[in-house]
């Protein structure tokens, strides 16, 4: 509805001061008089309805669907009757105001100038109207893509694994009668897990700080249920303190390398969480967990976890397009190690 | 009734064992920490109950039934696997949720102790069908084919077919496949009640229906619901005898 209202109040105040632009240059010459008032504005109105025509043409053949080629084509066609049809409407324009010059006006010349001249107020009338249309199609295309890709990030939030939570509680749940003192602590950090998970659901990237807490967290429960099967080592130099991280993606990794590293080994394993600054100002997290990467395991469609890791591929691509990157590889035969390179801002604002 | 605790964490089954003596009838007879463990432990102390994990280093719970020969009554314990109990199609099998509500646990053992009783009864009833350790109709096996599972009482078997290393065993409409050599299951059932018909097939007796006489001395029988199996002439002899009076 506005952009119905936007193109007539374009159109008749184009025109109109189409009209009386050239009234005010026939004026210095000749003076005004309300014959030429009226011709010049018949002469806006024949201009206001041509364009009009064009525009439903346009519309009802859907020629802003064409390739530009054929765009172009049409159009120049287009414009060319348009220029001829009106330099008739100016010789019936004069017709009726009566004030034709059979020796002066139906002169080729004269013709022709009336012709280019129109062709040009019309090409720039097309003009207008179509990079109106381009950038207004570039604005909306964009808006899209930015939903999309909203739409997307969201699917892609890794949330808590509810298998993680209940195995928390039964722990947690025999230890109130073997150690208290450490079942409250399991508490607290449980909940704070939980409060995270929560929280940091909608944003788009938080501090380190809060990612590698919830880490901690997550792994001294872990710890708890594994017992002497879980080891866990910390190398985090203080500079990656100052970046930004998507929530929960340090978490997924770290949770998969349990998966893989601890809870799918007799007798368990290590996790060392390391984080530093590259070469290329960017925070490098490195996850290692005892274990090897078999190739079959990733084609292999094993639901959750394969699902998660390319999860965070994704969710990398559409916060930081490609600088930021994703690695997992052997190292040596008994760890694998998983690798994130994060720059320091995101992509895109949000 | 005597209970095997099947969990990888210390913590869990500790949480388990406290909540089971709470249940004069229930006598935990030990725990296991893994499949391997939990196989030999089953095996050296036959329970009548075991409580199991289904995520468990290595292999998970179901590999475990699937490498048992006779499968004990199974309670499923899991944290959160809606979908691995999903996969069971026949038989409500019982599973507890952890941590384990004291109420619930409570109802499980009652409803497992109903069906020992029973199945007690039916035992005495089939004049001690089992020999040695022989497995009768009463008694029931694991069987997995892709993502679903079974617990099929033999009872409802009708027939077992060998198909390369592998056997079909047909019950209801399903006939999933176990990865087993026909002269092995052979030897573990109970020769009243199954019979071993030719090189590729072991039929139920009890779901015979009629039988007809065939080329060269062998014979055709068939099965409740329509199977026609051909019995090959050594063992139609056999056949004769045992289905004569």
């Amino acid at each position: 509805m506005n952009r119905i209202r936007l193109y007539w109040s374009l159109q008749v105040l184009g025109w109109l001061s189409f009209a009386l632009i050239n009234l005010f240059f026939v004026s210095l010459d000749r003076g005004i008089s309300p014959v030429q008032i009226s011709a010049f504005t018949s002469l806006s109105v024949f201009y206001l309805l041509s364009t009009h025509a064009f525009r439903n043409i346009v519309k009802k053949y859907g020629w802003l669907n064409l390739k530009f080629s054929r765009l172009f084509v049409n159009t120049l066609m287009a414009l060319a009757v348009l220029s001829v049809l009106n330099m008739i409407a100016q010789i019936m324009i004069n017709l009726i105001f009566d004030t034709l010059d059979p020796e002066v006006d139906l002169r080729p010349v004269v013709i022709s100038v009336n012709i280019f001249v129109s062709f040009l107020f019309y090409s720039l009338w097309v003009m207008l109207y179509f990079i109106f249309h381009f950038l207004d199609n570039y604005n909306q295309s964009l808006k899209y893509k930015a939903k999309i890709n909203e739409i997307q990030l969201n699917h892609l939030k890794s949330q808590l694994n509810p298998h993680f939570i209940f195995n928390a509680l039964n722990s947690v749940r025999a230890l109130v009668d073997e150690d208290p003192k450490k079942a409250k602590l399991a508490i607290t950090q449980l909940s704070n897990i939980l409060r995270f998970s929560l929280m940091m659901d909608k944003k788009r990237t938080i501090d380190f700080e809060n990612e590698i807490n919830t880490v901690k967290d997550y792994l001294n429960l872990e710890s708890i249920r594994f017992e002497e099967r879980l080891t866990v080592k910390y190398d985090i130099e203080p500079v990656s303190f100052d970046f930004k991280v998507p929530p929960m993606m340090l978490q997924t990794i770290v949770e998969n390398a349990v998966k893989h590293g601890i809870s799918n080994r007799l007798k368990g394993g290590v996790i060392e969480v390391k984080c530093h600054e590259g070469i290329n100002d960017d925070l490098v997290i490195q996850v290692k967990n005892s274990g090897q990467l078999k190739n079959q395991s990733i084609s292999k469609k094993r639901d959750r976890e394969g699902h998660g890791l390319s999860n965070t591929i994704q969710r990398l691509k559409l916060i930081y397009g490609n600088r930021a990157s994703f690695k997992i590889y052997n190292s040596g035969s008994d760890f694998v190690i998983t690798e994130i390179k994060i720059p320091k801002q995101s992509l895109t604002l949000g | 009734m005597r209970a095997l605790v099947i969990d990888d964490e210390r913590l869990a089954r500790k949480e388990l064992i406290n909540l089971l003596s709470q249940f004069d009838q229930v006598e935990v007879v030990g725990e296991a920490n893994n499949v391997d463990d939990a196989k030999e432990k089953i095996e050296a102390l036959s329970p009548d109950v075991v409580f199991l994990d289904i995520q468990m280093p290595e292999k998970t719970g179901f590999d475990l039934l699937e490498e048992l020969d006779n499968v004990p009554h199974v309670i499923f314990t899991t944290a959160y696997d809606e979908y691995a109990l999903q996969a069971f199609q026949v038989n409500a099998l019982d599973y507890l949720l952890k941590p384990v509500e004291q109420k619930r646990l409570g109802e499980a053992i009652e409803r497992l102790q109903k069906k020992l009783s029973e199945s007690a009864k039916k035992h005495d009833e089939t004049s001690a069908a089992r020999q040695g350790n022989k497995l009768g109709l009463e008694d029931q096996v694991f069987v997995k084919d892709g993502d679903r599972c079974w617990f099929v009482k033999l009872s409802n078997v009708r027939l077992f077919e060998s198909d390369g290393n592998y056997i079909k065993v047909y019950f209801d409409t399903f006939k999933p496949m176990i990865h087993k050599s026909l002269n092995a299951l052979d030897e573990r059932l109970d020769e009243k009640s199954f019979f071993r018909a030719s090189r590729k097939h072991i039929i139920n007796l009890s779901w015979v229906e009629a039988i007809e006489p065939w080329f060269n001395g062998g014979l055709v029988v068939t099965l409740k619901g329509g199977d026609r199996i051909e019995v090959s002439r050594r063992q139609a002899a056999r056949f004769k005898d045992m289905m004569s009076l």
